[in-house]
């Protein structure tokens, strides 16, 4: 795994527009709630190509995972419904066997310094969508948005905004589509 | 630049905020319905504090910053999908005078004319409150926009959205713009 140094050696002004960027951030506030649930897709939708490189500049490819059941999340760490949520994706991956189930983060427009400084180390690949593209191709409206693709390669679920992945709507979801 | 002192400030801002409510809260809520719409306003200093870090040149971003500007975020807690264009929201001055919102799509050529690089825009584009937007039931989406020009203060937001049987209205009363 690649390491990434949390000790940067920026220089003051770029730490400075960083900590001023977080605060900024800051002050575009939380609502107080999430959304709850996802909306099914009815029928469910061919998913999109999904190949991009990784924090180890590995390619990963959504194909290679059809079998099981794929939460993918667009995000960026200056979204603070992303920001929110993002605890929760590791949270649910943890409750399913990775034989079936695994969540895929995709980063819009951001570099892996900049996305490890927030996340760390995760337990799902972070991949890295510098040019928007695979954003644009699977039609994402805002960030955060989130498909669940079902062992056919299928979006089934869809939910714009912040979400608690972890939540029981969401989680007897992710059952559900095991199941089928 | 945006001084240590100036980014304590808003720290400061922010925690006086959190601690009156457990967390960061709106300034501005209003309800129609099961449809929630909040905003706050956003300042000179924390938009291009916030919009520097992610590439923009402070001259680049500076008529932006500097324009009267809000994060809003809405909540669609009902069971109808909705749709929002904010080419149909407006501002309704003291005076009675009505002012559009500045189109992201308008911000974003003018970005492209100067030349502004790829990753500053895509983090631009996203971090707005799109110009269409589909909530499907319990999406929440926010983003920021600003106002074609400031209106005589206070002045009251009109937000429309549409189901699929008619269309609606929700109004933020007695907004104000940021001065810093």
């Amino acid at each position: 795994m690649k390491s990434y140094s949390t000790d940067s050696n920026a220089p003051m002004i770029e730490r400075r527009r960083f900590l001023a960027g977080l605060l900024a951030l800051a002050a575009v506030p939380l609502a107080r709630a999430q959304g709850r649930g996802m909306t099914p897709l009815s029928p469910p939708l061919a998913a999109s190509a999904l190949r991009l490189k990784d924090a180890d500049d590995q390619w990963v490819d959504l194909a290679n995972l059809r079998g099981r059941v794929v939460l993918v999340n667009f995000w960026a760490t200056w979204c603070p419904p992303c920001r929110k949520e993002f605890p929760s994706l590791g949270r649910v991956r943890k409750l399913f066997k990775p034989s079936e189930f695994e969540v895929i983060a995709v980063n819009v427009g951001e570099d892996p310094d900049t996305v490890f400084s927030f996340s760390g180390n995760t337990e799902f690949p972070v991949l890295f969508d510098r040019d928007a593209k695979a954003m644009a191709s699977w039609s994402v409206r805002g960030l955060p948005t989130t498909y669940l693709i079902d062992r056919q390669g299928r979006i089934a679920y869809r939910a714009t905004g912040g979400r608690e992945f972890d939540d029981a709507d969401i989680v007897a979801t992710i059952k559900q589509l095991l199941k089928s | 630049m945006i001084g240590i002192r100036e980014i304590v400030a808003t720290a400061l801002f922010m925690t006086g905020l959190a601690q009156a409510d457990g967390g960061i809260e709106w300034r501005h809520r209003a309800a129609r319905d099961a449809v929630t719409l909040t905003a706050n306003p956003l300042g000179t200093a924390s938009r291009t504090a916030f919009y520097a870090a992610r590439g923009f040149a402070e001259a680049a971003i500076r008529p932006y910053a500097q324009a009267c500007g809000f994060s809003f975020g809405m909540q669609n807690g009902g069971t109808r999908m909705l749709t929002t264009q904010l080419a149909d929201w407006h501002a309704l001055g003291a005076d009675g005078k009505r002012i559009a919102l500045h189109s992201p799509e308008v911000w974003d050529a003018t970005w492209e004319k100067a030349g502004v690089p790829q990753p500053a825009r895509i983090a631009f584009r996203w971090a707005q409150f799109q110009a269409k937007n589909t909530f499907e039931p319990g999406d929440w989406i926010m983003g920021m926009a600003t106002l074609d020009a400031a209106p005589a203060e206070p002045f009251r937001l009109v937000a429309r959205y549409a189901d699929d049987k008619e269309s609606h209205e929700i109004v933020l009363d007695r907004l104000e713009c940021a001065h810093d």
